[in-house]
């Protein structure tokens, strides 16, 4: 080979090696950002519904704090580029969807839109081939939010919240009906998907517990 | 916290458009792999053919590889218009979405071209050259080449080279042109080696480069080792087993009229 063209190859794999080693440092920020949430917000399973809102309001300044993450990342990816770095992101993004759906969730018993989660991690419409949360991405956050909420079926009957599984309930089955109007390709998404079952499983178990034994307060009359 | 606050239109139309997304994206990523299929399999003939031309007897070397260069570069340019023809589905930032679904095809076309680019000129063809022949008459690429491609897809070369230099040492001067090749693959299995840590799978790659070349090395030792044991010089030796060829007659003839590649140690080296 050419040493000249070598030089060339070189210059431009050391870029790449350079940039892939910035970018590194911001997902490592990242990182720690979205460990942290998921850590406080681990303890909704140990909190009575009265002193959730208390918790909640001290997670949200993390997440936004994740807002600073992002347009770091949106700034140092090069135009065109979002799609051969993201990987190196996946994870720390994924679970701050799931930090800010289930927070809504938690908050207001709706789902937070995609759009509405871009908006909380200060992702720019303008950044759209540097950074942008794709639907994958967002799916992922949402099937990680009902793991958790199965989880929070039970332990809410625990602390004698009997309304929780049910609302619980109404909520992710809408949700799973959702993700079946989905054609997934054989990929985790799908694989995280078929899982869903057992978790939707164990939330009825918990529904079928507390209304047996009338524990959960009368439905209210659809209006 | 009630849940009829939320319609459940709301997140049904969510996933509804969710869904639109998932499928535009999965069938534009079938289409692609299609493609890099037809991209791979037209690119293999391609190889094919400029083995078939330059094991053609008759005409000297410098004709044959000529010649196999410019019957190479007329069929890469239908492998060029496939190209072409994804510019649409990898626009923008969707290229690197799909990079390693057309990546088999992109070095299969590299490895092709760059055959044909060695027959020619003797040299490695270079990363400019390989995308500028992926663009347009104005000269704008169709997509940006990526620079692990464009190794991995000369690494390939390697092994193309390896079976020129086999199929053609029981030629006349074939036996230089397989220590040419030699010094030609090693410059370039030194060259890769250092940008092994940057690029993933080439170091797969090169341990099949480093067989390929003991495959040179030892079919030149044989020969070697063989006229040696006759006080003849290298034109002779050539003669020699011209005529001992010769002596096979028509059928061996036949075969290569009909463009068959001549019976090596080494054909199970072919797909």
């Amino acid at each position: 080979m050419d040493p000249q063209d070598l030089d060339l190859i070189n210059g431009l794999l050391d870029s790449d090696a350079d940039l892939r080693e910035r970018i590194k440092e911001h997902v490592i920020d990242f990182d720690k950002r979205t460990r942290t949430m998921v850590g406080m917000l681990n303890k909704v399973h140990s909190t009575a519904s009265a002193e959730i809102p208390t918790l909640l309001d001290s997670v949200r300044p993390v997440l936004h704090s994740c807002q600073d993450t992002t347009a770091a990342l949106a700034a140092i990816i090069p135009p065109n580029q979002f799609w051969r770095w993201k990987d190196m992101w996946n994870n720390s993004l994924r679970a701050s969807v799931f930090s800010a759906v289930l927070i809504e969730f938690l908050a207001n018993g709706t789902l937070l839109s995609l759009a509405s989660v871009s908006e909380q991690l200060g992702i720019k419409e303008e950044w759209s081939d540097r950074f942008v949360l794709s639907v994958e991405d967002y799916l992922h956050g949402l099937i990680s939010m009902i793991n958790e909420l199965s989880r929070l079926a039970v332990n809410a009957v625990t602390l004698g919240d009997y309304d929780a599984p049910i609302r619980i309930s109404i909520f992710v089955k809408e949700l799973f009906a959702g993700f079946s109007m989905l054609n997934l390709k054989n990929d985790i998404l799908r694989r995280r998907f078929d899982s869903l079952k057992y978790d939707i499983k164990k939330i009825e178990e918990v529904v079928y517990d507390v209304s047996l034994r009338k524990l959960a307060s009368p439905p209210t009359k659809p209006a | 916290m009630s849940v009829s606050a939320h319609p459940p239109s709301l997140i049904a139309s969510a996933f509804l458009s969710f869904r639109d997304d998932i499928d535009d994206h999965n069938d534009r990523r079938e289409r692609l792999i299609k493609c890099s299929r037809d991209i791979t399999i037209a690119s293999k003939k391609v190889v094919f053919l400029l083995h078939r031309i330059m094991t053609d007897s008759g005409a000297d070397d410098r004709t044959l590889s000529l010649h196999a260069a410019s019957e190479g570069q007329k069929a890469l340019r239908n492998v060029q218009m496939l190209f072409m023809k994804i510019t649409p589905e990898v626009e923008g930032d969707r290229f690197w979405r799909y990079q390693h679904n057309i990546s088999p095809g992109l070095q299969e076309y590299i490895e092709a071209l760059s055959f044909a680019h060695y027959l020619e000129h003797g040299t490695l063809i270079t990363y400019n050259e390989v995308q500028k022949s992926l663009s347009d008459e104005s000269g704008s690429p169709y997509f940006p080449l990526p620079m692990s491609d464009y190794i991995l897809g000369l690494s390939d070369l390697t092994g193309e080279l390896m079976r020129f230099a086999i199929s053609s040492i029981s030629k006349r001067g074939g036996r230089t042109k397989a220590s040419e090749v030699s010094v030609f693959v090693r410059g370039c299995k030194a060259d890769f080696e250092g940008l092994t840590p940057h690029i993933r799978d080439l170091s797969k790659k090169q341990a099949v480069t480093s067989q390929s070349l003991r495959k040179i090395e030892e079919a030149a030792y044989a020969i070697a080792v063989r006229s040696s044991e006759f006080d003849l010089s290298p034109e002779m030796l050539d003669d020699v087993v011209g005529q001992a060829i010769s002596g096979y007659g028509e059928n061996f003839d036949d075969m290569h009229t009909s463009g068959r590649r001549r019976p090596t140690s080494d054909e199970h080296e072919f797909e």
